[in-house]
């Protein structure tokens, strides 16, 4: 039976999962968030002929590159910018999870370094994502800044970008990527460390060849071809009444401005080998971390991404739209970094994945003026007819990753 | 009374890990290797946990259990993911002279009082991993740490007494792998409660805490693992890497844990004597040819 | 003709940790089966009762197996016979745990609970689970007890792995071995009775010491043939 299924948002028809980890080719690569419209077509995750992804690729890349050669030129880089009048010398953007963590930490107190970090918070702090973030700064030591954008004008991007994108994490992702630049430029910072490279999780591999972030992510050429939630620059201010002032928080720096500043983009992950739950451990030893004591909706997981209320909604959105669940996000980067066997993590994805979030959707929906019904009612519009079919008066995906 | 001192062997596949708050797959090594050298240096008994079975139905204990039990002739407790009376039978039979139940003891307490029957008391042991509450309680978890079960930790200890179970496994989530001591309100709660004998678990740094939470904390036995699994780092661990499990911890030869002082068994059991607290211990100098 | 080495069978009444058992007696090079037929009971050079868990039940299995005339008869004929926790509690007479349970006969005395032992201002648990001193019986004539029993190659005050809730009391003192003490409770953790000898804790469990016992034991059962 050949029926030809529709696919939104440019996916790919036919569903492929890796044959080392679980991710799939529905899983969409990063890209510039303020070009994101409903129409969009993602370019997604690339597995190769032998049936292994990109992501995987790059794992295996990982071991076979020289580590105390790429130390040194960290070493090099940090001697290059290091500044010992009592200036900052780079920064270091994060939130107190395990990787900005450990970044921080490890810059300051090993490489010598005097890092400003700056957070773009979570649209609504977890008890134990704050505690984090003040262990952070106070454990940790380090000097922050936060900042914390116009509530009214976040809650109304929030709800939007659910509306026309089923995407709530939108707002974050913006703010973070492109508060880093700015406050670099405003305080005269010429380096700013990222953590790990993009590619870790699959996108095009050219990518990462070198260090520096690619510019285009946080450099904005014309302001006519700026979404956010789904809806122009334009429109938000002639139908939202929105000031362009509010909203310039989102939209990354004008490229003349960083090149002006001569501001430099590293990844700590291209020098140092990058293990996400060695992160974690650090995190306890050296900024009192800690893990929740309970597990993630719709994961295992006890310590991923753990301070905002709105990331199990999140993740519940890429079910909707890509058939990938949290469960298939971690598990697939602890294969990669071998904590897992890819039958362990088939296991955790039929057990965990796209479990609906309970814990914190109704106080998130009261945040943004949403009601459940609404929400509920977005996600079954999400569902694309060739990842999902209705069986029985349940939705069921069509493709589940099994044992090979 | 001397206390035992009980090594705790986390197990996934066939790696020795080791995490905080039962979190991180952490590789030290190979368990066998571990608990020969416990063995071999004083260890009183030995506990293997399967710290992945209740998460994703995977028992692998079985092959460590046999090989452990031909060569190692002290008691052998056995643990997670143990779900029937036919699970419990087989690592019997494979080799294990206890069991600890958690996940299934409080899914269905009735096993608890079936395996004892079944198999005696003696052979049944509970094991209660508590997380603190905001209002001073202590909640039962299960999974690992990750599942909440609304149970109060020291109602269920005091009913799984009930049941039948011939003695308690006390962890404290919230300080396991810390190092930063015992939970020592959390075990004395219990201990003075029930009058079985009650296993502490969980935040050994120094051996002073052993000594702390059999004193204050009215301990039966100690159970530990990172003090002492970093302790013998040099030792123990291998170069030939696992097939599977990250093993990036040891090949980085990391100095350990900071808040823990990494110690041997002879170390905590000295500290012991040396404070009043009876223990199997024979000092290295005065120990027979 | 070829030398016959010792065949051992250990009583599989269902209860209690066989294999290391076995194990033990495999580690010092003894023959040894695990059986429930009481035909190869009889027939083997020594017998071990093991054993860990209710006196009342046991006894029932026992009988049930036919075990209980096979073990008489073996202790008749003077074959050895190891009795190991629950296995020497078996032998008594008779035991007050959960009512009055007859036993096996095999040694006078009784079985009785451990009570409620103190250490100070602490009250210590039941079962004792744990490692615990075997203290030489002294005997009157300054002879030492345990020359020419399966403990001979021990220390005074060696420990051994007990689990445990009850306690045997034999009616005579001349056939215990050892005590042990546990917090106020002095009890009787090894005897010899005729070719019965028992211990209250578990050498299979108690690592290279109780090996020794083992070995002893294996010693004691080998054939006197010159080398």
């Amino acid at each position: 039976m050949s029926e030809k299924l529709e696919t939104y948002c440019g996916l790919p028809e036919e569903v492929v999962f890796c044959k080392r980890c679980v991710m799939s080719n529905q899983r969409p690569s990063s890209f510039p968030e303020f070009k994101h419209t409903k129409d969009r077509k993602a370019p997604t995750l690339h597995i190769d002929e032998e049936g292994i992804c990109d992501a995987c690729r790059h794992a295996e890349q990982k071991e076979l590159i020289d580590w105390e050669a790429r130390e040194r030129e960290l070493v090099e880089l940090c001697d290059r910018y290091r500044k010992t009048d009592g200036s900052y010398d780079c920064l270091v953007p994060g939130s107190g999870g395990k990787d900005s963590a450990y970044q921080a930490h490890v810059l300051k107190y090993k490489y010598g370094m005097h890092p400003l970090t700056c957070t773009w918070p979570p649209i609504l702090y977890t008890d134990y994502g704050y505690k984090n973030f003040t262990n952070w700064i106070e454990v940790g030591g380090f000097d922050n800044i936060s900042f914390k954008p116009n509530g009214r004008v976040q809650k109304l991007l929030t709800r939007l970008s659910i509306q026309n994108l089923l995407h709530p994490f939108q707002t974050f992702i913006l703010g973070q990527k492109n508060l880093g630049p700015k406050i670099a430029a405003k305080w005269g910072i010429e380096l700013i460390f990222y953590g790990e490279n993009e590619a870790e999780y699959g996108n095009p591999l050219a990518d990462n060849t070198s260090s520096l972030r690619d510019k285009s992510y946080y450099t904005m050429e014309h302001l006519d071809e700026m979404y956010l939630g789904g809806v122009s620059i334009e429109e938000l201010r002639s139908k939202f009444g929105v000031d362009m002032n509010d909203l310039m928080i989102y939209l990354p720096p004008p490229v003349e401005e960083i090149e002006r500043s001569n501001i430099e983009v590293h990844y700590l992950g291209y020098y140092l080998k990058w293990t996400p739950q060695e992160s974690y451990y650090y995190a306890v030893e050296h900024t009192g971390f800690k893990a929740r004591p309970f597990r993630t909706e719709g994961t295992y997981s006890k310590y991923n991404s753990i301070d905002d209320k709105i990331d199990d909604l999140h993740y519940y959105t890429t079910f909707m739209k890509f058939g990938l669940g949290r469960a298939t996000y971690d598990s697939s980067q602890e294969v990669r970094n071998k904590h897992l066997t890819r039958e362990e993590a088939v296991a955790l994805v039929h057990r965990f994945d796209g479990e609906k979030p309970q814990r914190y959707i109704a106080e998130v929906m009261e945040h943004i003026g949403m009601t459940l019904e609404e929400f509920d009612e977005l996600c079954d519009k999400a569902r694309s007819p060739h990842l999902w079919v209705r069986d029985g008066g349940e939705w069921k995906l069509r493709h589940r990753v099994e044992n090979l | 009374m001397n206390v035992r001192i009980i090594p705790r062997l986390d197990i996934k596949g066939p790696n020795l890990v080791k995490g905080i708050h039962l979190e991180g797959l952490r590789v030290l090594g190979k368990p066998e290797v571990y608990a020969r050298h416990y063995y071999e240096h004083g260890a009183d008994e030995l506990v293997y946990m399967d710290v992945v079975a209740s998460l994703y139905g995977r028992n692998s204990l079985l092959d460590i259990i046999e090989r452990t039990s031909k060569e190692i002739f002290i008691p052998l407790t056995v643990g997670g993911g143990l779900r029937s009376l036919d699970d419990i039978r087989t690592a019997l039979r494979a080799g294990a002279d206890k069991v600890s139940l958690n996940t299934a003891a409080i899914a269905d307490p009735n096993l608890v009082r079936e395996a004892a029957k079944r198999f005696g008391s003696s052979t049944i042991l509970v094991s209660i991993e508590a997380i603190r509450q905001p209002d001073g309680t202590y909640e039962a978890h299960t999974d690992n740490g990750r599942e909440s079960t609304g149970l109060d930790a020291y109602e269920w200890a005091l009913r799984a007494a009930e049941l039948g179970a011939g003695e308690l496994m006390v962890t404290s989530i919230d300080r396991e792998g810390t190092g930063e001591g015992f939970d020592l309100e959390l075990t004395r709660r219990i201990a003075q409660s029930v009058p079985i004998p009650v296993i502490a678990c969980g935040g050994a740094g120094s051996p002073e805490h052993v000594r702390e939470v059999v004193v204050d904390g009215r301990a039966d036995a100690v159970s530990m693992a990172s003090i002492l699994h970093y302790g013998c780092l040099g030792v123990c661990d291998e170069d030939t890497f696992a097939v599977e499990g990250n093993v990036e911890y040891l090949s980085g030869r990391r100095a350990g844990f900071a808040k823990i002082t990494p110690s041997s068994i002879e170390d905590v059991k000295r500290h012991l004597s040396e404070n009043g607290v009876p223990c199997r211990y024979v000092p290295k100098e005065a120990a027979h040819a | 003709m070829p030398e016959r080495g010792a065949k051992v069978a250990i009583v599989d009444y269902g209860m209690g940790n066989l294999f290391s058992v076995k194990h033990a007696c495999s580690h010092v090079g003894l023959d040894a089966e695990i059986t429930a037929d009481r035909d190869a009971v009889l027939a083997a050079d020594a017998v071990i009762l093991p054993g860990v868990g209710a006196f009342g039940d046991a006894m029932v299995t026992l009988r049930d197996l036919g075990m209980d005339t096979a073990l008489r008869e073996v202790a008749q004929r003077g074959t050895p016979l190891f009795g190991i926790c629950l296995g020497l509690q078996l032998l008594m007479e008779v035991s007050h745990e959960f009512g009055e349970h007859e036993g096996l006969g095999l040694v006078p005395g009784e079985v009785v609970h451990l009570g409620a032992p103190r250490d100070g201002d602490r009250v210590l648990k039941v079962p004792q689970v744990g490692w615990n001193a075997l203290m030489r019986e002294p005997r009157a004539d300054g002879s030492d007890a345990w020359a020419g029993t399966w403990f001979e190659g021990l220390a005074d005050g060696t420990a051994m792995y007990f689990v445990h809730s009850f306690v045997v009391s034999p009616a005579g003192a001349a056939d215990v071995l050892a005590r042990t003490r546990y917090g106020d409770v002095t009890f009787c953790s090894a005897l010899r009775y005729r070719n019965v000898f028992a211990c209250q804790c578990h050498p299979e469990r108690s690592g290279p010491d109780g090996l020794r016992v083992y070995s002893d034991f294996a010693a004691a059962l080998a054939p006197r043939e010159s080398l």
